[in-house]
């Protein structure tokens, strides 16, 4: 568990040098992290509670080996407080548990607020793009404009894959971006291409972000939806190129999912799905092993995912539909530097900072992120790219 | 919302077989200045469906478009203009799109349609 060790030492580190309130006590087995706050509430504070201990808990995940308290935090930086809240290290309390028992709307909704509220953070942070990007080689490089650029070329690697013509007679002229973030892919492709582009997002502020950025940018043929990618308000066979760039994670019915992907593809169009999956099962394996569904379950809590596939299981779906040319690559070992650089900057002061003035979902999404990095270590997460054609 | 999007905009909900066009009630429509692409207007007008467009555009306030069209007007730089001008400038800000089935409503509000359908619809 290079990764895990390196993240403690990582944390321990940036703590220390910055001298912050937040003292790192422990990083516990592979589940948790306990930051421990040292203040003097209690002595400024005469309503502070007897029963709280000297430090302010804020443990997050289920941790076997320690026992289970309830904490109240109601000493939270006081911009945020909004009375006290109480944070199990069981199930936390406003929880949207995603899973295919609870309505598809509360998944829905969970999405939307997730993204209305963490948009905002990750554009400041990390810019236009909400995807991972492509590595391949190190050559020690750690900028952020390192990490932008691998961004750009998650993009290009993926329409390179796809065999995307850019002539002018067979490139793509109309192309739908399902799950399009705050617009970084579609206007992309759109300048690249000079094509419309049409997104679609369940979030209202990442809709109209993503519009304001467009306009900013001149690019007046890419229009931005509110809309569900399971029931696209798109006539048949609208799109020359579907794109689907790290949202199919969300959708809770694959099949529904790819589906509507392909009824909105021209004939002769393009479906392209860049995904997290889950590792693909060998034969005669019916579903992962217990402890790789415990892990993954914490992550859906976080990111407001439902249940994940394997890739084996998009190309078979994708292959019922009869669509032709499906290819699909496996790109676990060109990301993987992605998911400490997000920790890294959100361990910085600027990224601490902004995680705090964010909101609940978007802190636990953070801290959530060293269990994205123990699920590709433990070869359970995979990242891949899916494309075909239609006839 | 251009005519550009609404002409790719269709209501999804469950048992209409024709979601397309949807009925525009324009309450606040703005004109902004776009350049010029003859361009992509030329590869845009294959792809028109050219009734609704032009239904349309008269209920944003333009009427200028021809109600007939065939592919040698793209060659006259008046028509690319209107087309333009149609296609690109006028934004719907806030409005209603209706459905032609069913008369179910999606908002428009600050540009954005809000397209999502309700758990009985889908």
């Amino acid at each position: 568990m290079t990764h895990q060790s390196n993240m403690a030492n990582l944390l321990a580190s940036t703590f220390m040098t910055y001298h912050s309130p937040i003292t790192m006590i422990q990083a516990f087995n592979n589940n948790s992290f306990l930051f421990v706050k040292k203040n003097s509430y209690k002595k400024k504070n005469p309503r502070y509670n007897k029963h709280q201990s000297e430090c302010l808990l804020f443990t997050y995940l289920k941790t076997p080996h320690l026992p289970k308290p309830k904490i109240s935090c109601s000493n939270l930086p006081r911009k945020r407080r909004r009375g006290p809240i109480s944070i199990r290290s069981t199930k936390p309390t406003e929880m949207v548990i995603a899973n295919e028992n609870k309505p598809n709307d509360s998944l829905k909704q969970g999405i939307a607020d997730f993204y209305d509220e963490s948009s905002g953070i990750w554009e400041d942070m990390w810019g236009e793009h909400m995807h991972h990007g492509f590595y391949e080689g190190s050559n020690g490089d750690t900028s952020d404009a390192y990490h932008r650029s691998a961004q750009i070329r998650m993009i290009e690697e993926t329409l390179l894959f796809a065999g995307i013509s850019d002539d002018s007679a067979n490139k793509p002229k109309r192309i739908v971006d399902v799950g399009c973030g705050i617009g970084g892919s579609s206007r992309y492709l759109a300048r690249k291409y000079g094509a419309q582009c049409q997104g679609i997002t369940l979030s209202p502020v990442q809709a109209k972000r993503a519009q304001e950025l467009a306009v900013a940018k001149g690019l007046d043929q890419v229009t931005f939806q509110v809309a569900d990618a399971l029931e696209q308000p798109f006539p048949n066979g609208e799109f020359d190129l579907v794109w689907s760039m790290e949202s199919g994670e969300h959708m809770p019915d694959k099949q529904k999912f790819v589906n509507e992907l392909a009824r909105v593809t021209a004939p002769g169009g393009k479906i392209i799905i860049v995904t997290w999956c889950h590792r693909d099962l060998s034969p005669g394996e019916e579903t992962l092993l217990k402890d790789e569904q415990v892990l993954l379950k914490k992550i859906c809590n976080s990111y407001y995912l439902p249940d994940w596939c394997s890739s084996a299981d998009y190309v078979k779906l994708l292959d019922s539909l009869n669509l032709q040319d499906i290819k699909v690559a496996d790109w676990t070992d060109n990301v993987a530097p992605f998911w400490p650089a997000v920790i890294k900057s959100a361990l910085s002061w600027k990224g601490f900072i902004s995680l705090f003035k964010s909101g609940w979902k978007t802190i636990k999404g953070a801290l959530v992120m060293p269990l994205m990095i123990q699920g590709y270590n433990k070869g359970l997460i995979k990242f891949a790219i899916i494309t075909c054609r239609k006839p | 919302m251009r005519l550009l999007t609404h002409n790719m905009l269709s209501s999804n909900i469950k048992g209409v077989t024709n979601g397309f066009p949807l009925k525009i009630e324009a309450e606040k429509v703005m004109e902004k200045e776009v350049d010029f692409n003859p361009d992509f207007l030329r590869n845009m007008f294959y792809k028109i469906e050219w009734r609704p467009l032009v239904d349309a555009a008269r209920t944003m306030g333009y009427a200028e478009l021809p109600e007939e069209v065939e592919p040698s007007m793209l060659d006259s730089e008046d028509f690319l203009r209107r087309l333009h001008r149609a296609l690109l400038q006028f934004h719907l800000e806030e409005g209603t799109l209706i459905c032609p089935e069913t008369g179910r409503r999606f908002p428009v509000v600050k540009g954005i349609p809000n397209m999502l359908l309700n758990e009985d619809e889908v």
